[in-house]
This record gives C-alpha cells, sequence and structure tokens, in this order.
C-alpha cells in the first residue's frame, strides 16, 4: 500500500470542474511533483491535500488514514508555499515556532526544535530578524525550516523556487534535493519548470485541464511519453514533433518526411511498434528529441537503428556545451543536438543521424501515442 | 512646457516663466495657508491676553502682558449653564466616551474586514454594501429611531436593576453615547480594513491554518500586528469624529453632569452673565480641541507605510 493515496478526487467550483478524477499514489520517502501549465489545476490539488480546499468526491489517504475530512492542521502536513507566506511581525524564530505555539509545545522544548532545524539549513545566525530584513533566498530557508520543524508525514511545495532569480533558484534546487536524499521525508512539490520536476521527482504527474496526462517515473515521462502534450511539454529544447507519412513494402515500414524543394527523407524502420503497421500510407507525428538528432560523429555507436540523411542547416546555435542546429522538415523547424564542436555552416547540407530506437510516433488524430 | 524647453534659450528676460510661474504658486499656497490659519491664531492669542487688552487692543495682535489665568478659569472655575467648576468634569466625560468608542468600533470593524476577506460566505458581498450603505445615512436620520431604541434599552437597565441588582450599564448616558457611536462608526472602519485587508496576502493566513492557529488566534497573531498603518488611520478618523460629534452628544447627553466636551463648550459660550470672556472661551474651545491635535500628532508617528513589505515575496 503506498503512503500517499488520492482516489478519484474532483473538485468542482459550481459547475465547472477543475480536478477531474485525480488517481495518484507516492510510495513512503518519495518525491512526487505535480507539473503543468498554469490552470491545468496542480495548484488545487495540492491545496485540496493540504485541506485548504474542500474536495467534491473521491479519497486522500496518508499511510492508510483518510484525511480529507480533516482541519490543515490535523493532516500532519506541512507546506512552503510560493510567497513563503513569513508571518512579518515575527521573527524567524517566531516564524519557525508559531506551529508548535498553537500546539502547546512548551518553550524549551520548541527551543530544541529551533535549533536543530536551524542548524541543518544553517540560518542559525537569522533568527533574531524579521522576514523584511533577509534576503529571497535566506526567506526560502526559513520558510522551509518552518515545514521541517514539525517533522510532518508530508511535505507539500508549492512553486517554492519561482520567486528566486535563475542562479539562486539552481542552488535550491541542489538544497532542497539534498534535504531530501537526507532527510528521507515524503514530498509532493507543484512546479510548472519541467527541469525542477526532471531533476527533484522520483515520480511526475503531468496535468493538463484538471487530469493527470501522465503519471511515472521521470525516465518514463520522457523516453515513454503517453501523447503529445506530454511529449511536447517535457524537455528542453521541446521534442521535435514533425508530420510525417508512413510507407511500407514488402521489406517494412518506413518514415516519410517532407523536404521543401527537396526529394522527401525516407528512414526504414525495422522495430517499428506494432500499432504504426495500422497507420500504412497515412499521417502521423514522429517525435525525436533533438539529442536523438545529432551529427553521425556524435551519435551513439551502439544505437540498434540509426539512419543519416542529408539535411539543410537554416541555423545554427552554440551554446557552448553543446551546438542546437535548426533544420526543416515535414514544415516544421526541428532542432538537431550536436557535439559543441561540431563543424557545421548556416546554409549548407550536413549529414545528421537519427536515433530511431528513441522515436516515438502519435496519432495525429488522437494525439496519442502509436504503440 | 516652457520649464523644459527655457535651459536651451538664452535667459535674456531676466526672470524666467519657471521663476514666475514659482512665485505665483508659493505666494498663493502662503496665502491660502495664512487665511486658513488665522482663526487658530486669533483664538491662539487671545486666549493669553487680559480683558482690558481684548476691550481695547487690536484683534490681530500679540498679548502686551501674556497670562495663563484664562486657560485655568476655562478648566476649573467658567460657567458651564448654572454650575461653575470649569469644563474639567466634561472633558472626563468626553474621554470617558470617546476611547472605549474608538476601540471598540475600531476593533470590530478590524473583526469584520478580516471575516470579509478570508473567511468569505456566500452573499458577503452584500453584507459588505449594506455596511457600506451605513456610510451615507445622514445623522439626522437615526436620531429619532436611536432615541426610542435607547429608550427601551434604559427601561431594560431599569428591569435589570430591579432583578439583579445592576444595570450593566444600559441607560448611562455615557453608555449610550458609546454605543451609538459604535454602531454608526462600523460602516466606516469595516470599509477601511476590509480594503486594506483585501490586498493582505491570504497565504499567511493559509500557512496559520497549517500551523495550527484557529480563527481568532489568527486574528490577534497574524492580522493585527499587522494591521498598523489602517489602525492607526483608522483611530484617527474615529477619534476626531466621535470627539468633535456634537449632535448626538446633544440629542443623547445634552444637560447636567453627563455633557460630553462639545456640548460644554457651546454652554459656555452661550452663557450670559455679565461680560462675555473671550480669552476664557478662547482658551476651553482650545483646550477642547487639544486632544485631536494630540491625536493626529501621536499617532502620526507610528502611520508608517511599508511595513508589510518582507511578508511575501522579494
Amino acid at each position: 500500500m503506498a503512503f500517499l493515496e488520492i482516489d478519484g478526487l474532483k473538485k468542482r467550483f459550481g459547475n465547472v470542474e477543475i480536478l477531474k478524477g485525480i488517481n495518484v499514489e507516492l510510495e513512503k520517502g518519495g518525491f512526487l511533483v505535480l507539473v503543468g501549465p498554469s490552470g491545468c489545476g496542480k495548484s488545487t490539488l495540492l491545496n485540496t491535500i493540504a485541506g485548504l480546499e474542500q474536495i467534491t468526491e473521491g479519497e486522500i489517504r496518508v499511510d492508510g488514514r483518510a484525511i480529507n475530512d480533516l482541519h490543515p492542521s490535523k493532516r500532519d502536513i506541512a507546506m512552503v508555499f510560493q510567497s513563503y507566506a513569513l508571518y512579518p511581525n515575527m521573527t524567524v524564530a517566531g516564524n519557525i515556532a508559531f506551529g508548535m505555539e498553537m500546539r502547546g509545545v512548551p518553550a524549551a522544548e520548541r527551543q530544541a526544535a529551533i535549533d536543530k532545524v536551524a542548524k541543518i539549513l544553517q540560518i542559525g545566525h537569522l533568527l533574531n530578524r524579521k522576514p523584511s530584513q533577509l534576503s529571497g533566498g535566506q526567506r526560502q530557508r526559513v520558510a522551509m525550516g518552518r515545514a521541517l520543524v514539525r517533522d510532518p508525514k508530508l511535505f507539500l511545495f508549492d512553486e517554492p523556487l519561482s520567486n528566486l532569480d535563475a542562479k539562486l533558484r539552481v542552488d535550491m534546487r541542489i538544497e532542497i534535493k539534498r534535504l531530501h536524499a537526507t532527510t528521507g521525508t515524503t514530498i509532493v512539490y507543484v512546479t510548472h519548470d519541467q527541469i525542477e520536476a526532471m531533476t527533484l521527482a522520483t515520480k511526475i504527474a503531468v496535468m493538463r485541464d484538471g487530469e493527470v496526462q501522465q503519471f511515472g517515473t521521470p525516465a518514463e515521462i520522457y523516453n515513454n511519453p503517453t501523447n503529445i502534450f506530454v511529449a511536447d511539454f517535457m524537455g528542453s529544447p521541446a521534442m521535435n514533433l514533425i508530420p510525417a507519412k508512413i510507407d511500407g513494402n514488402g521489406a517494412g515500414l518506413s518514415v516519410v518526411l517532407d523536404r521543401e524543394a527537396r526529394q522527401p527523407i525516407v528512414l526504414p524502420m525495422p522495430g517499428a511498434p506494432a500499432g504504426l503497421a495500422a497507420f500504412k500510407d497515412k499521417q502521423v507525428i514522429f517525435g525525436v528529441r533533438p539529442e536523438a538528432l545529432t551529427d553521425p560523429e556524435g551519435a551513439e555507436r551502439n544505437g540498434s537503428n540509426i539512419a543519416t540523411a542529408d539535411c539543410h542547416i537554416e541555423v545554427v546555435e552554440p551554446a557552448g556545451s553543446d551546438t542546437f542546429a535548426v533544420t526543416n522538415l515535414g514544415g516544421k523547424g526541428v532542432v538537431a543536438r550536436l557535439r559543441a564542436d561540431a563543424r557545421i555552416q548556416p546554409g549548407t547540407s550536413t549529414p545528421l543521424a537519427f536515433n530511431l530506437s528513441k522515436a516515438v510516433f502519435f496519432d495525429p488524430a488522437t494525439e496519442k501515442r502509436i504503440r | 512646457m516652457s520649464a523644459v524647453t527655457s535651459p536651451a534659450r538664452p535667459a535674456s528676460s531676466g526672470l524666467s516663466a519657471r521663476t514666475i510661474n514659482r512665485i505665483v504658486i508659493y505666494g498663493l499656497l502662503a496665502l491660502f495657508a495664512v487665511f486658513y490659519l488665522m482663526p487658530l491664531f486669533v483664538m491662539l492669542v487671545t486666549s493669553f491676553k487680559t480683558m482690558d487688552e481684548i476691550q481695547n487692543g487690536n484683534m490681530l495682535a500679540l498679548p502686551q502682558s501674556p497670562t495663563i489665568e484664562p486657560w485655568f478659569k476655562a478648566w476649573g472655575e467658567t460657567c458651564v449653564g448654572l454650575t461653575c467648576a470649569g469644563i474639567k468634569g466634561y472633558f472626563w466625560n468626553s474621554i470617558k466616551m470617546v476611547v472605549p468608542a474608538v476601540l471598540i468600533s475600531t476593533l470590530l470593524g478590524a473583526l469584520n474586514g478580516y471575516v470579509l476577506t478570508k473567511w468569505r460566505f456566500r452573499g458577503h458581498t452584500l453584507v459588505f454594501a449594506m455596511m457600506l450603505f451605513a456610510c451615507f445615512i445622514p445623522f439626522q436620520s437615526v436620531l429619532l429611531p436611536m432615541a426610542t431604541i435607547l429608550g427601551s434599552l434604559g427601561r431594560f437597565g431599569v428591569t435589570l436593576q430591579n432583578a439583579t441588582g445592576f444595570n450593566f450599564g444600559l441607560g448611562n448616558s455615557t453608555v449610550n453615547l458609546v454605543f451609538v457611536h459604535v454602531v454608526y462608526g462600523l460602516g466606516f472602519t469595516t470599509l477601511f480594513f476590509r480594503n486594506y485587508y483585501e490586498a493582505f496576502p491570504t497565504e499567511l493566513v493559509k500557512a496559520a491554518q497549517v500551523d495550527g492557529a484557529s480563527f481568532f488566534q489568527i486574528f490577534r497573531r497574524i492580522m493585527l500586528p499587522n494591521s498598523m498603518p489602517i489602525f492607526v488611520v483608522t483611530v484617527i478618523y474615529q477619534f476626531t469624529n466621535i470627539w468633535n460629534d456634537f449632535l448626538f452628544a446633544s440629542a443623547y447627553a445634552g444637560t447636567g453632569d453627563v455633557m460630553p466636551m462639545t456640548v460644554a463648550l457651546n454652554n459656555v459660550v452661550n452663557t450670559s452673565t455679565g461680560v462675555v470672556e473671550y480669552n476664557v472661551n478662547m482658551a476651553a474651545a482650545m483646550i477642547a480641541a487639544l486632544p485631536t491635535l494630540i491625536v493626529y500628532i501621536v499617532a502620526g508617528r507610528y502611520f508608517v507605510r511599508g511595513l508589510m513589505a518582507g511578508a511575501v515575496k522579494g
């Protein structure tokens, strides 16, 4: 039995259904990231777990106990808010101890707990300051300290890094990951940043319009997206989604990619998924991640199915660690990820290697994966 | 416009348009300031003059031989109606009425604002609209109904007195005035606090809920300590209004020892026994005006903006 179980959860505001039957579960010590574009219901889902929003249908269980009718303070959870929500009239120590004070914990015990948390987060020198005297990163730490000190069953994070600048965000991301590794707590984390989702999670739920599109490990989500939305949302740069046609002869299926004013590229697909046969002579969406479309020298040597084709390079973007090249296939700009020192010129033709074992296909009508 | 372009032109005309503009603006401001301060000045200098000087001298002249005798007389000896014990008793009457009325109406307004923004219920906009409507009801229109209500409360007080030996303050003129001012002020204080709390970060309330704070604990520990600016504004507004109120005071406590300051001052000035002691009258009026002045000076110092800085993101 999982530690956190969300079972058929529905949430309606009047006639508008915000959450349309969510089923998610998380093992003890897991890190669940709810990710999706704004308005997908991820924050509402987190608020229902916290008890700040009532649910219309379904059940939320933590450690086998249904908590959906309990008051937030009785659920044994702690929450870190997007704005940190530090009480401006109290010192850092007062902020951290407020929850314990409300529960009537004796002063000596409170002080010990504050000291312990301050040591973990290295905020000991800030304890007597007011939140207005802290920097963004320090406020973030205090907010985490306020959650940590409760030693709850479940931690909830509501986009905790979105107010920090880019560099601090990466630092705090690592900090949160380290904290999770050392304390072994169970965390539910909301973000719209797919990199945060990939780097932090043990389980990801990709959400859109109040529904979970896909639920799985980061690797599953990344390599085996179930539909076009997930494929497009996760990964940066995004997966190339190229309109293509499936051709078939006696030998097997092949993918035909149209090009402007040139012969189409034909890529043989010996290991094509079984479902693809039904799309013979029909249009599909051919999905290939930028790193699976690279220069032949940089391609995976032992990839089972690598095909090479000459492509006309329109734009070259050197990014330092990699070089991105944009070509045009099937009427769309397609990004290839090349080695940093790849010798490549815009306006010329160069051979690109397609790692077809990593390619995925989608039905253009239903947007679902063809398996 | 000319201010922007003039530096490019040669300064030939002597006085540039900019300088003339300044002179006109500051001249007008100074004129209005003098005009506005004139009565206060006359009051102040007159209150320090002897009667001889007032009768023979110029109204605007400074006192030749300054004396604070009129102030003492106003405080302790002058006649209010038929009793000649100064205005001090009435001054305390006002204090006893104003302090509870201001505190109760402000705290209730804060509580209303808190509920109307952070604990919303079905129809909260209607309730707020009705409270807002209370701000537009003219004083005069509530005089008679309120008198009826206060009469009933007084009779109920007598009943309680007979039953328990204590009337719980019902029927007492000061309590009546406190009640009237609290009821009448509630619309304004609610409006102030609701608008302030509307912009108050709701996440703080949610965080406190997760921390296990109750409805009143959140109010007392989170909302009130972070409401200093609007609290001070409301106190200044309510204090000034209630202290200066004459209509309710004269209608519900207009005679005898229970008169508030404003009614007493009116009676000092209207008492016609012999010479009109302008210096005493002016001193009494100054004393009556002092508390509001002090509230502005003292409370104004705490009227600091930006207390919320640092509560949420940086």
